[in-house]
Protein backbone atom coordinates (compact mmCIF):
# COMPACT_ATOMS: atom_id res chain seq x y z
CA UNK A 1 0.00 0.00 0.00
CA UNK A 2 1.66 3.65 -0.98
CA UNK A 3 2.32 5.35 1.98
CA UNK A 4 0.14 8.81 2.30
CA UNK A 5 1.26 11.74 1.94
CA UNK A 6 2.44 14.38 3.82
CA UNK A 7 3.09 17.88 2.20
CA UNK A 8 2.27 20.37 5.13
CA UNK A 9 4.09 18.57 7.93
CA UNK A 10 7.13 17.64 5.75
CA UNK A 11 6.88 21.95 4.59
CA UNK A 12 6.76 22.97 8.37
CA UNK A 13 9.77 21.08 9.45
CA UNK A 14 13.28 22.87 9.21
CA UNK A 15 15.43 21.55 7.27
CA UNK A 16 18.23 19.61 8.73
CA UNK A 17 21.68 20.15 8.74
CA UNK A 18 24.17 17.90 6.94
CA UNK A 19 26.07 16.98 9.91
CA UNK A 20 24.63 16.30 12.97
CA UNK A 21 27.01 18.23 15.10
CA UNK A 22 25.45 21.43 15.61
CA UNK A 23 24.76 23.72 18.53
CA UNK A 24 21.16 22.67 19.08
CA UNK A 25 18.40 21.25 17.66
CA UNK A 26 16.49 22.99 14.30
CA UNK A 27 12.69 22.71 16.06
CA UNK A 28 12.56 21.76 19.96
CA UNK A 29 11.22 18.36 21.24
CA UNK A 30 7.27 20.02 22.13
CA UNK A 31 7.14 21.83 18.76
CA UNK A 32 8.15 18.81 17.23
CA UNK A 33 5.37 16.71 18.84
CA UNK A 34 2.87 19.62 18.43
CA UNK A 35 4.07 19.08 14.44
CA UNK A 36 3.52 15.63 14.44
CA UNK A 37 -0.03 15.91 15.36
CA UNK A 38 -0.74 16.13 11.92
CA UNK A 39 -0.25 12.24 11.10
CA UNK A 40 -2.68 10.31 10.11
CA UNK A 41 -3.62 7.91 13.47
CA UNK A 42 -2.29 4.65 11.96
CA UNK A 43 1.07 6.25 11.00
CA UNK A 44 1.22 8.16 14.18
CA UNK A 45 0.88 4.52 16.32
CA UNK A 46 4.15 3.66 13.86
CA UNK A 47 6.11 7.18 15.07
CA UNK A 48 4.72 6.36 18.35
CA UNK A 49 6.97 2.51 18.17
CA UNK A 50 10.05 4.20 16.15
CA UNK A 51 10.06 7.05 19.58
CA UNK A 52 9.66 4.34 21.89
CA UNK A 53 12.38 2.22 19.99
CA UNK A 54 14.51 5.35 20.12
CA UNK A 55 14.13 6.29 23.49
CA UNK A 56 14.69 2.68 24.99
CA UNK A 57 17.99 2.86 22.30
CA UNK A 58 19.34 6.26 24.14
CA UNK A 59 18.96 5.01 28.11
CA UNK A 60 22.61 4.90 29.11
CA UNK A 61 21.47 1.27 31.30
CA UNK A 62 23.29 -1.48 31.69
CA UNK A 63 21.09 -4.39 29.87
CA UNK A 64 21.63 -7.78 30.15
CA UNK A 65 21.20 -9.58 26.43
CA UNK A 66 18.56 -11.65 27.14
CA UNK A 67 17.04 -8.09 27.74
CA UNK A 68 17.71 -6.49 24.36
CA UNK A 69 16.77 -9.64 22.37
CA UNK A 70 13.55 -10.24 24.13
CA UNK A 71 13.15 -6.05 23.25
CA UNK A 72 14.33 -6.96 19.43
CA UNK A 73 11.88 -9.54 19.31
CA UNK A 74 9.09 -7.91 20.62
CA UNK A 75 9.45 -4.61 18.71
CA UNK A 76 9.79 -6.63 15.64
CA UNK A 77 6.41 -8.61 15.90
CA UNK A 78 4.92 -5.00 16.36
CA UNK A 79 6.15 -3.19 13.22
CA UNK A 80 5.52 -4.18 9.73
CA UNK A 81 6.34 -0.86 8.18
CA UNK A 82 9.49 -1.97 6.14
CA UNK A 83 11.45 1.23 6.83
CA UNK A 84 10.78 1.24 10.40
CA UNK A 85 12.01 -2.12 10.27
CA UNK A 86 15.00 -1.18 8.23
CA UNK A 87 16.17 1.44 10.33
CA UNK A 88 15.24 -0.94 13.88
CA UNK A 89 17.89 -3.31 11.87
CA UNK A 90 20.40 -0.95 11.07
CA UNK A 91 20.61 0.35 14.65
CA UNK A 92 20.87 -3.35 16.17
CA UNK A 93 23.63 -3.86 13.50
CA UNK A 94 25.56 -1.49 14.46
CA UNK A 95 24.94 -1.94 18.48
CA UNK A 96 25.86 -6.06 17.72
CA UNK A 97 28.84 -5.05 15.95
CA UNK A 98 30.25 -2.50 18.09
CA UNK A 99 29.63 -4.47 21.03
CA UNK A 100 31.67 -7.33 19.84
CA UNK A 101 34.43 -5.07 19.63
CA UNK A 102 33.84 -4.47 23.62
CA UNK A 103 33.44 -8.15 24.26
CA UNK A 104 36.63 -9.45 21.99
CA UNK A 105 38.77 -6.44 23.40
CA UNK A 106 37.49 -7.40 26.99
CA UNK A 107 38.74 -11.02 26.24
CA UNK A 108 34.62 -12.71 26.41
CA UNK A 109 33.36 -14.38 23.76
CA UNK A 110 30.51 -13.33 20.66
CA UNK A 111 27.81 -11.67 22.06
CA UNK A 112 24.50 -13.73 21.57
CA UNK A 113 23.19 -9.94 20.26
CA UNK A 114 20.68 -9.73 17.71
CA UNK A 115 20.45 -9.00 14.02
CA UNK A 116 21.77 -10.09 10.51
CA UNK A 117 25.08 -10.04 11.65
CA UNK A 118 25.01 -12.24 14.86
CA UNK A 119 26.12 -15.44 12.84
CA UNK A 120 28.46 -13.82 10.54
CA UNK A 121 30.44 -12.19 13.63
CA UNK A 122 30.88 -15.46 15.57
CA UNK A 123 32.25 -17.76 12.83
CA UNK A 124 35.02 -14.17 12.05
CA UNK A 125 35.15 -13.03 15.74
CA UNK A 126 39.13 -13.11 15.32
CA UNK A 127 39.18 -11.81 12.21
CA UNK A 128 39.84 -7.90 13.04
CA UNK A 129 36.91 -6.14 11.62
CA UNK A 130 34.58 -9.66 11.46
CA UNK A 131 35.63 -9.62 8.27
CA UNK A 132 32.81 -6.89 7.10
CA UNK A 133 35.02 -4.15 6.17
CA UNK A 134 33.44 -3.89 2.73
CA UNK A 135 30.11 -3.05 4.14
CA UNK A 136 31.35 -1.34 7.14
CA UNK A 137 34.54 0.76 6.79
CA UNK A 138 33.69 2.45 10.21
CA UNK A 139 34.14 -1.07 12.08
CA UNK A 140 38.12 -0.30 12.12
CA UNK A 141 38.16 3.51 13.12
CA UNK A 142 35.70 2.20 15.84
CA UNK A 143 37.85 -0.63 16.78
CA UNK A 144 40.67 1.64 17.53
CA UNK A 145 38.99 4.47 19.13
CA UNK A 146 37.61 1.87 21.95
CA UNK A 147 41.08 0.50 22.18
CA UNK A 148 42.53 4.56 22.64
CA UNK A 149 39.46 4.89 25.03
CA UNK A 150 37.65 7.89 22.78
CA UNK A 151 34.08 7.14 23.94
CA UNK A 152 32.86 10.35 22.94
CA UNK A 153 34.65 10.08 19.40
CA UNK A 154 33.32 6.55 19.22
CA UNK A 155 29.96 7.54 19.93
CA UNK A 156 30.47 10.41 17.48
CA UNK A 157 31.42 8.20 14.89
CA UNK A 158 28.11 5.71 15.50
CA UNK A 159 25.80 8.96 15.00
CA UNK A 160 27.67 9.88 11.91
CA UNK A 161 27.62 6.36 10.28
CA UNK A 162 23.78 6.38 11.04
CA UNK A 163 23.30 10.01 10.48
CA UNK A 164 24.73 9.45 6.67
CA UNK A 165 23.06 6.41 5.65
CA UNK A 166 19.57 8.35 7.29
CA UNK A 167 20.61 11.18 5.16
CA UNK A 168 21.14 8.97 2.06
CA UNK A 169 17.80 7.39 2.02
CA UNK A 170 15.92 10.63 2.96
CA UNK A 171 17.01 11.65 -0.45
CA UNK A 172 14.59 8.94 -1.76
CA UNK A 173 11.99 9.97 0.06
CA UNK A 174 9.92 13.97 -0.45
CA UNK A 175 6.64 13.92 1.23
CA UNK A 176 5.95 10.82 2.29
CA UNK A 177 5.49 9.21 6.11
CA UNK A 178 8.77 7.25 4.81
CA UNK A 179 10.36 10.93 4.71
CA UNK A 180 8.97 11.92 8.33
CA UNK A 181 10.38 8.54 9.65
CA UNK A 182 13.25 9.40 8.21
CA UNK A 183 13.51 13.31 9.58
CA UNK A 184 12.38 11.51 13.48
CA UNK A 185 15.46 9.30 12.88
CA UNK A 186 18.02 11.93 11.98
CA UNK A 187 16.40 14.76 14.66
CA UNK A 188 17.19 11.86 17.35
CA UNK A 189 20.88 11.65 16.75
CA UNK A 190 20.77 15.48 16.52
CA UNK A 191 19.10 15.89 20.04
CA UNK A 192 21.29 12.92 21.33
CA UNK A 193 24.32 14.78 20.23
CA UNK A 194 23.48 18.22 21.35
CA UNK A 195 22.46 16.88 25.01
CA UNK A 196 25.01 14.58 25.55
CA UNK A 197 26.63 17.35 28.52
CA UNK A 198 23.40 17.20 29.99
CA UNK A 199 22.63 13.75 30.24
CA UNK A 200 26.18 13.29 31.04
CA UNK A 201 25.39 15.57 34.08
CA UNK A 202 22.27 14.02 34.79
CA UNK A 203 23.72 10.59 34.65
CA UNK A 204 26.18 11.42 37.35
CA UNK A 205 23.82 13.37 39.24
CA UNK A 206 21.80 10.01 39.64
CA UNK A 207 25.15 8.07 40.67
CA UNK A 208 25.78 10.51 43.33
CA UNK A 209 22.14 10.13 44.79
CA UNK A 210 22.51 6.57 44.80
CA UNK A 211 25.89 6.30 46.03
CA UNK A 212 24.66 9.24 49.19
CA UNK A 213 21.53 7.85 49.68
CA UNK A 214 21.76 3.72 48.99
CA UNK A 215 18.44 2.40 49.27
CA UNK A 216 16.73 5.11 49.91
CA UNK A 217 17.23 7.22 46.79
CA UNK A 218 14.61 5.39 45.06
CA UNK A 219 12.12 7.20 46.98
CA UNK A 220 13.48 10.42 45.06
CA UNK B 1 -23.38 1.87 -31.92
CA UNK B 2 -24.00 5.29 -33.48
CA UNK B 3 -24.83 6.49 -29.96
CA UNK B 4 -21.78 5.32 -28.35
CA UNK B 5 -19.22 6.52 -31.58
CA UNK B 6 -21.02 10.29 -30.73
CA UNK B 7 -20.85 9.44 -26.79
CA UNK B 8 -17.18 9.24 -27.73
CA UNK B 9 -16.91 12.52 -29.33
CA UNK B 10 -18.97 14.36 -26.50
CA UNK B 11 -16.40 12.76 -24.06
CA UNK B 12 -13.38 13.87 -26.16
CA UNK B 13 -14.53 17.61 -26.23
CA UNK B 14 -14.95 18.16 -22.66
CA UNK B 15 -12.09 15.48 -21.61
CA UNK B 16 -9.34 18.60 -21.60
CA UNK B 17 -11.56 20.64 -19.43
CA UNK B 18 -12.65 18.09 -16.74
CA UNK B 19 -9.43 15.83 -16.41
CA UNK B 20 -7.04 19.33 -16.85
CA UNK B 21 -9.02 20.47 -13.66
CA UNK B 22 -8.67 17.23 -11.94
CA UNK B 23 -5.05 17.88 -12.20
CA UNK B 24 -4.96 21.33 -11.39
CA UNK B 25 -7.11 20.41 -8.37
CA UNK B 26 -4.55 18.10 -7.26
CA UNK B 27 -1.26 20.08 -8.27
CA UNK B 28 -2.46 22.75 -6.28
CA UNK B 29 -3.61 20.93 -3.65
CA UNK B 30 -0.45 19.70 -3.07
CA UNK B 31 1.79 22.79 -3.77
CA UNK B 32 -0.95 24.32 -1.32
CA UNK B 33 -0.45 22.50 1.63
CA UNK B 34 3.54 22.44 1.29
CA UNK B 35 2.97 26.55 0.80
CA UNK B 36 0.72 25.98 4.39
CA UNK B 37 3.46 24.08 5.65
CA UNK B 38 6.17 26.08 5.19
CA UNK B 39 4.46 29.50 6.77
CA UNK B 40 4.39 27.37 10.26
CA UNK B 41 8.37 26.96 9.82
CA UNK B 42 9.46 31.10 8.89
CA UNK B 43 8.55 34.43 9.25
CA UNK B 44 8.22 35.90 5.91
CA UNK B 45 7.53 35.16 2.29
CA UNK B 46 4.11 33.79 2.73
CA UNK B 47 2.80 35.60 -0.75
CA UNK B 48 5.42 33.80 -3.07
CA UNK B 49 4.49 31.15 -1.56
CA UNK B 50 0.80 30.96 -2.10
CA UNK B 51 1.54 32.24 -5.46
CA UNK B 52 3.86 29.31 -6.39
CA UNK B 53 1.54 26.78 -5.17
CA UNK B 54 -0.96 28.49 -7.64
CA UNK B 55 1.21 27.00 -10.72
CA UNK B 56 -0.23 24.18 -11.37
CA UNK B 57 -3.68 25.71 -12.17
CA UNK B 58 -2.43 26.39 -16.06
CA UNK B 59 -3.13 23.40 -17.14
CA UNK B 60 -7.32 24.04 -16.86
CA UNK B 61 -6.92 27.10 -18.48
CA UNK B 62 -5.01 25.26 -21.35
CA UNK B 63 -7.84 22.31 -21.06
CA UNK B 64 -10.41 24.52 -21.21
CA UNK B 65 -8.94 26.27 -24.80
CA UNK B 66 -8.50 23.18 -26.26
CA UNK B 67 -12.03 22.11 -25.56
CA UNK B 68 -13.26 25.28 -27.33
CA UNK B 69 -11.05 24.14 -30.27
CA UNK B 70 -12.75 20.95 -30.43
CA UNK B 71 -16.05 22.00 -29.89
CA UNK B 72 -18.37 21.54 -32.83
CA UNK B 73 -21.05 19.18 -34.30
CA UNK B 74 -20.14 15.37 -33.10
CA UNK B 75 -20.79 12.97 -36.04
CA UNK B 76 -20.00 9.80 -36.44
CA UNK B 77 -17.07 10.88 -38.75
CA UNK B 78 -15.20 13.08 -36.17
CA UNK B 79 -16.13 11.64 -32.85
CA UNK B 80 -13.02 8.86 -33.11
CA UNK B 81 -10.72 12.24 -33.92
CA UNK B 82 -12.24 14.41 -31.04
CA UNK B 83 -12.32 11.65 -28.34
CA UNK B 84 -8.37 10.81 -29.14
CA UNK B 85 -7.17 14.23 -28.96
CA UNK B 86 -9.15 15.21 -26.24
CA UNK B 87 -8.58 12.29 -23.67
CA UNK B 88 -4.68 12.41 -24.65
CA UNK B 89 -4.66 16.05 -24.23
CA UNK B 90 -6.68 15.67 -20.78
CA UNK B 91 -4.38 12.95 -19.86
CA UNK B 92 -1.05 14.80 -20.72
CA UNK B 93 -2.22 17.81 -18.77
CA UNK B 94 -3.52 15.70 -15.74
CA UNK B 95 -0.16 14.61 -15.08
CA UNK B 96 1.84 17.03 -15.70
CA UNK B 97 -0.23 19.35 -13.18
CA UNK B 98 -0.04 16.48 -10.15
CA UNK B 99 3.76 16.49 -11.30
CA UNK B 100 4.14 20.07 -11.15
CA UNK B 101 2.68 20.21 -7.90
CA UNK B 102 5.05 18.18 -6.30
CA UNK B 103 7.85 20.29 -7.63
CA UNK B 104 6.04 23.37 -6.79
CA UNK B 105 6.06 21.83 -3.27
CA UNK B 106 9.19 20.44 -3.05
CA UNK B 107 10.49 24.42 -4.45
CA UNK B 108 8.27 25.52 -1.75
CA UNK B 109 10.61 23.23 1.14
CA UNK B 110 13.69 23.77 -0.38
CA UNK B 111 13.47 27.53 -0.84
CA UNK B 112 11.89 28.27 3.27
CA UNK B 113 15.03 28.21 4.44
CA UNK B 114 17.42 29.52 1.90
CA UNK B 115 15.42 32.08 -0.25
CA UNK B 116 18.25 32.59 -2.08
CA UNK B 117 17.68 29.67 -4.16
CA UNK B 118 14.22 30.07 -4.91
CA UNK B 119 14.11 31.07 -8.33
CA UNK B 120 16.59 28.24 -9.33
CA UNK B 121 14.06 25.92 -7.22
CA UNK B 122 11.52 26.67 -9.66
CA UNK B 123 13.20 25.07 -12.67
CA UNK B 124 11.87 22.11 -11.96
CA UNK B 125 8.22 23.17 -12.41
CA UNK B 126 8.76 25.28 -15.47
CA UNK B 127 10.43 22.83 -17.35
CA UNK B 128 7.07 20.52 -16.40
CA UNK B 129 5.12 23.70 -17.50
CA UNK B 130 7.01 23.22 -20.70
CA UNK B 131 5.67 19.59 -21.58
CA UNK B 132 2.16 21.05 -21.01
CA UNK B 133 2.54 23.74 -23.17
CA UNK B 134 3.45 21.34 -25.83
CA UNK B 135 0.70 18.76 -25.20
CA UNK B 136 -1.83 21.65 -25.23
CA UNK B 137 0.09 23.43 -28.98
CA UNK B 138 -0.18 20.04 -30.68
CA UNK B 139 -3.39 19.58 -29.32
CA UNK B 140 -4.51 22.66 -31.00
CA UNK B 141 -2.21 21.83 -34.14
CA UNK B 142 -4.31 18.59 -34.37
CA UNK B 143 -7.56 19.67 -33.64
CA UNK B 144 -7.61 21.33 -36.90
CA UNK B 145 -7.16 18.63 -39.31
CA UNK B 146 -10.42 16.56 -37.39
CA UNK B 147 -13.78 17.54 -39.75
CA UNK B 148 -16.72 19.05 -39.24
CA UNK B 149 -15.63 22.58 -37.88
Amino acid sequence: MASRAYYTLIASLPNLPPDFDVDRTPITRPRLKERLDMLHPHDARVVDQVASFLAWDRQPLDRTDEEVIERYDRLMAEISNPLVRELVETRMDTRTISSGLRRRRAGLPPPPGVGKWVNHIRRNYQHPEFNLQGRHSWIAPLDRMLQEGEAMKAQRLLFEVNYRLWSRMAERYTFSFEAVILYLARWEIIDRWTTRDAEKGRARFEQLITETLGDYADLF
Amino acid sequence: METFILTLGWIGIYAPTAIGAIGSIIGCARAGQAACGAMLDVESGYGRMVGVSALPSSQIIYGIVVMFTLNREVTEVNSPGLFGIGLLAGLALLFSAMYQGACCASAINASKNKPEIFGLSLAPAAIVEGFAVFAFIFALVVAGGIPGV
